[in-house]
């Protein structure tokens, strides 16, 4: 810093001021995270579906400044969240959208408190309620911001919030900001959750012993960053011995899990009404924006009164409500016949099979069997470029996570699957991922996690690591089986 | 006792008091036993050997030896709990049963009374289209009223229903669809949404933008990623309550002025000198609004520009309310008062108002917008903005840029200028309502405040004020003191 100055202005005091943020600080984007950027923030164009076309881009100074020169190549995309296909620029989500803003504009024009409480928001919100079983919705137009401002109307100082390790950082911002006390439990472990449920009632609040006005539990359906889902059965009877409330972010398991797309509730056949608050995205499976909550109608009522979301911030524009109508009602079965049917049939296909295959190749495949999002450890952090950039040579895009989003020496690579992938498409994956994984040494695993190859090797001592054509051949059917 | 001992007694005897002598030949007895146990422990001969072997004539180096022992001894055995754990009572598992089955809970919201039913009832029910005018379904009667006349959108230059807009906002449904997909880090990021920081950019002369999901959370984003323990904010005691939590959330040491008293900002600033001068170099901010959500009336910027440049702090202006309706061009209120958009460091805003599209940006130097882009987590954590609205806001700009002539007003704003002078002198010069309502708002302002009048407040047996910051200068207007 003392010699070239100019590369960190806004880390150095000029003329008195303060410097913007500390060296020290971002010392890790700087210095570690900077030469991975080329892998982040890639600009794209065109329909993020099947395939997406990224712009190629090079940097002469190590991802400072990047340039672009106008050409963008197609690449099969795996990084979106695309889980049931409907970010199509084509059929009739998409004709509905551009009737809508024919009819009532590209914006919203207010709060929906104010003026924006129109029939098409009513619909959007009656139809969200009956998709989830519930008996009200609420929509609002950014998923973080549902979650940011949520808390704040339900719980307060007196409150306790108990949460999962491994939240979204929107929940935690929404109960920092709801001034609540929190405590944290290990992920997915519940037996320390009903521990510190004990504890929490017996003791009551801090220092005053006084008992808590409200007790309310906070998890995910499903994990975006590990793969894995709740333990809902549990989480229930829990709630019934000791009537705590349950909130679930099901911001990537509604319409991608379970039979119907009901969410992680259909999935574990847990009825809609044991879950206090169900709050999702409409981003992910149904190719819209922002965010929703579902429960009681004394809830919805209280809620849409108090949010300050709906008093003072912007709602959803008519586009986008219109957009999540017509998804839902194709998931449903009420428009278009079977193509809801089809579309959570792909996926189901899609993620079992690339799993199994990805176990079987030999790599280590964090998450439950049936998630869409797939997890591969790559475990240190020099593997994420060179992961990424040589899935870009051959024409796929994929997303790899690192420090902060998870520990610094269990980077991962994740890979989002989509009811727009084909077969063959999965095939290529599996093929360039197995080329990659024996380069770069990525096959940790024995390849057990997928089966024996003949029954009674585990005893022999055999751990099979399958060759790609055997993997190719044998998969599509086994994965079907409910062992795998 | 050893020959050694026998010998300083004797030789110390000539100059020592008797009771001294005696001490002294106990203490000594007393240390010899003390090793002698020691070297009887097991490793207690290793002990003796090893401080033999370090002592080297050097009596401190061995008490800091023996001091470092006795402290690693201490923090090994001492307490593992927390501070929590000590004020735990002691309960037994029945006890602990008995208590969860008495234990009851609040109701997770409380039941709506009469009124908030009547409020929640009394939301508008829109039908069709948001426009000049619109549909509403009377509460009471559940009847359509047709050509209601629309006071309460926020649509300023009525650019959601522009044709221009619209087609170019389809145009690019068709191409993209509607959703973006994905976090602006991890593919989500659309050329559409570069372009429109870069229209935004340009057309308020700043030098680079970020956009944002929803401009209610821009405020609680941006601020925290520049304001931490230990920093220093300013505020207008009447800014609104995106930019309350945003000042709450940081952590950092707020200060809150009298809503546009700059005079009581000097003073704060001339008392908080000492404070700062001697202090680390923390980051230091005032933050103010264009216009003002809940007041309708603007800070008198040239002055506040001088006194932030004299004290050495930066300006955060949130122009939620003031870009494309404020100034000749809709540039804001740095444009009313012909000051560069340089002098104001961060700048945040809405394209949901004006701009008819939806979401938020903020504005800034090169740097600070880069630290957003890994450290502020609306924008990491959430989705990126539909493509649709990106583009719907770059063709507002457009149009304003296009629009604009040298030396007068743009075309397109003036009829905004022109309905807003003519509502507030309507309002002000009218004879029937001037005992009734008083105007809390600018005259330049396109959201009027009505506030209920004195007297009638005095007849309807209503509060002064409500409480919070805003009603300290309710209370200075009537001129009354608590």
């Amino acid at each position: 810093m003392k010699f070239f100055p100019q590369h960190f202005d806004a880390m150095l005091p000029k003329n008195g001021y303060p410097p913007w943020y500390s060296a020290f600080e971002s010392f890790y984007p700087r210095r570690l995270k900077k030469r991975l950027d080329d892998c982040f923030a890639n600009p794209i164009h065109g329909v993020p579906g099947r395939y997406i076309r990224c712009f190629n881009r090079y940097s002469n100074d190590y991802n400072d400044t990047m340039y672009y020169d106008g050409t963008s190549k197609p690449c099969l995309n795996l990084s979106s969240y695309n889980y049931l296909g409907f970010a199509q620029s084509v059929g009739s989500c998409t004709d509905d959208s551009i009737e809508a803003v024919k009819k009532y504009g590209t914006s919203s024009c207010g709060p929906v408190n104010t003026i924006a409480h129109n029939d098409l928001t009513r619909s959007t919100e009656k139809v969200l309620a009956d998709f989830i079983g519930k008996d009200d919705a609420l929509v609002f137009s950014m998923g973080y911001g549902t979650n940011a401002n949520l808390f704040t109307s339900l719980v307060n100082s007196k409150c306790l919030v108990i949460s999962d390790s491994l939240n979204h950082g929107s929940i935690r911002f929404g109960i920092r900001l709801s001034n609540a006390a929190v405590k944290v439990f290990p992920h997915n472990d519940m037996d320390k959750l009903e521990k510190i449920v004990r504890d929490a009632i017996s003791q009551g609040q801090a220092k005053t012993h006084r008992p808590w006005q409200k007790i309310m539990v906070c998890v995910e359906g499903l994990y975006s960053m590990e793969g894995n889902l709740c333990n809902l059965p549990k989480l229930v009877e829990l709630r019934e011995k000791y009537k705590f409330y349950l909130f679930v972010d099901e911001a990537h398991s509604i319409g991608a899990l379970g039979e119907t797309g009901r969410g992680v509730c259909d999935y574990f056949g847990v009825p809609p009404s044991k879950v206090d608050i169900l709050m999702g995205t409409l981003t992910k499976s149904f190719g819209a924006a922002g965010g929703y909550v579902a429960a009681d109608q004394a809830i919805i009522d209280r809620l849409r009164l108090d949010i300050t979301t709906n008093i003072h911030g912007e709602s959803q524009p008519p586009a986008v409500l219109q957009q999540i109508s017509t998804s839902l009602r194709i998931i449903s079965g009420e428009l278009n016949g079977n193509e809801g049917r089809e579309r959570l049939q792909r996926i189901a296909f899609n993620s079992r099979y690339l799993r199994l295959g990805l176990k079987r190749l030999g790599f280590i495949v964090y998450g439950a069997d049936d998630s869409p999002v797939i997890p591969v450890m790559l475990y240190t952090p020099p593997k994420m470029p060179a992961f990424s950039r040589m899935m870009m040579e051959r024409g796929i895009a994929v997303v790899v996570v690192g420090y902060p989003a998870t520990d610094l020496i269990t980077s991962r690579v994740r890979f989002c699957v989509s009811s727009a992938l084909t077969k063959e498409d999965i095939d290529k994956i599996l093929t360039d991922c197995d080329q990659i994984g024996d380069k770069l040494y990525l096959k940790f695993g024995s390849g057990i996690a997928g089966g024996e190859k003949v029954p009674g090797d585990y005893k022999k001592g055999i751990r099979p690591r399958w060759t790609i054509e055997e993997v190719l051949e044998k998969t599509p059917e086994d994965c079907k089986h409910p062992m795998f | 006792m050893s020959e050694f001992t026998k010998t300083i007694i004797r030789e110390s005897t000539d100059e020592a008091p008797e009771f001294v002598v005696s001490f002294a030949s106990k203490a000594v007895h007393q240390w010899y036993n003390f090793i002698h146990f020691i070297e009887e422990l097991p490793g207690g001969l290793l002990i003796i050997n090893y401080i033999k072997a370090s002592h080297k004539n050097d009596p401190w180096r061995t008490l800091l030896e023996v001091l470092l022992a006795l402290l690693a001894l201490r923090y090994f055995l001492a307490s593992k709990y927390s501070q929590d754990e000590k004020d735990k009572v002691v309960l037994s598992n029945k006890e602990i049963d008995d208590l969860i089955d008495d234990w009851e809970p609040e109701p997770l919201v409380q039941p709506l009374r009469k009124d908030e039913r009547w409020q929640l009832d009394a939301i508008p029910s829109v039908e069709g289209a948001i426009t000049k005018h619109v549909n509403v379904i009377d509460p009471n009667t559940n009847q359509k009223l047709t050509d209601v006349l629309n006071f309460a959108s926020k649509d300023y230059l009525d650019m959601s229903m522009n044709p221009i807009v619209k087609e170019n906002a389809i145009k690019v449904i068709k191409n993209i669809g509607v959703g973006a997909c994905g976090p602006p880090n991890f593919y989500g990021t659309q050329d559409v949404h570069i372009r429109v920081c870069e229209d935004l950019a340009r057309f308020l002369g700043a030098e680079q933008g970020i956009i944002y999901g929803q401009d209610f959370c821009t405020p609680t984003s941006v601020l925290p990623c520049f304001l931490k323990r230990g920093d220093i904010l300013i505020a207008d005691g009447g800014v609104n309550i995106a930019l309350q939590k945003a000042a709450v959330i940081s952590r950092c040491d707020v200060e809150w002025f009298n809503h546009n008293d700059l005079d009581h900002l000097e003073e704060i600033l001339e008392s908080l000198q000492d404070v700062l001068s001697d202090g680390p170099l923390n980051r230091r901010f005032i933050l103010t609004e264009g216009l003002f959500e809940n007041f309708g009336d603007s800070p008198d910027l040239k002055r506040l520009v001088e006194i932030k440049n004299k004290y050495k702090f930066r300006l955060i202006l949130d122009e939620s309310n003031s870009i494309g309706t404020l100034g000749p061009n809709g540039r804001g209120l740095p444009e009313v008062e012909e000051i560069p958009r340089s002098e104001i460091e961060i700048t945040m805003g809405s394209m949901a108002n004006a701009f008819g599209a939806s979401g938020g940006f903020c504005l800034g130097v090169k740097g600070m917008i880069y630290h957003q882009v890994l450290n502020s987590s609306a924008y990491v954590f959430s989705a990126s903005l539909p493509p649709y609205a990106a583009r719907a806001a770059s063709t507002v700009i457009q149009l304003l840029e296009d629009a604009e002539i040298t030396g007068s007003e743009n075309p397109i704003i003036a009829p905004l200028h022109q309905n807003t002078k003519l509502m507030h002198k309507l309002f002000r010069n009218s004879p029937s309502l001037k005992n009734l309502v008083k105007l809390r708002s600018s005259d330049y302002s396109p959201v009027l405040h009505l506030r209920i009048n004195h007297e009638l407040r005095r007849q309807l047996n209503l509060p002064e004020g409500y409480g919070g910051p805003g009603s300290k200068s309710l209370m200075n207007l009537y001129n009354l003191r608590f």
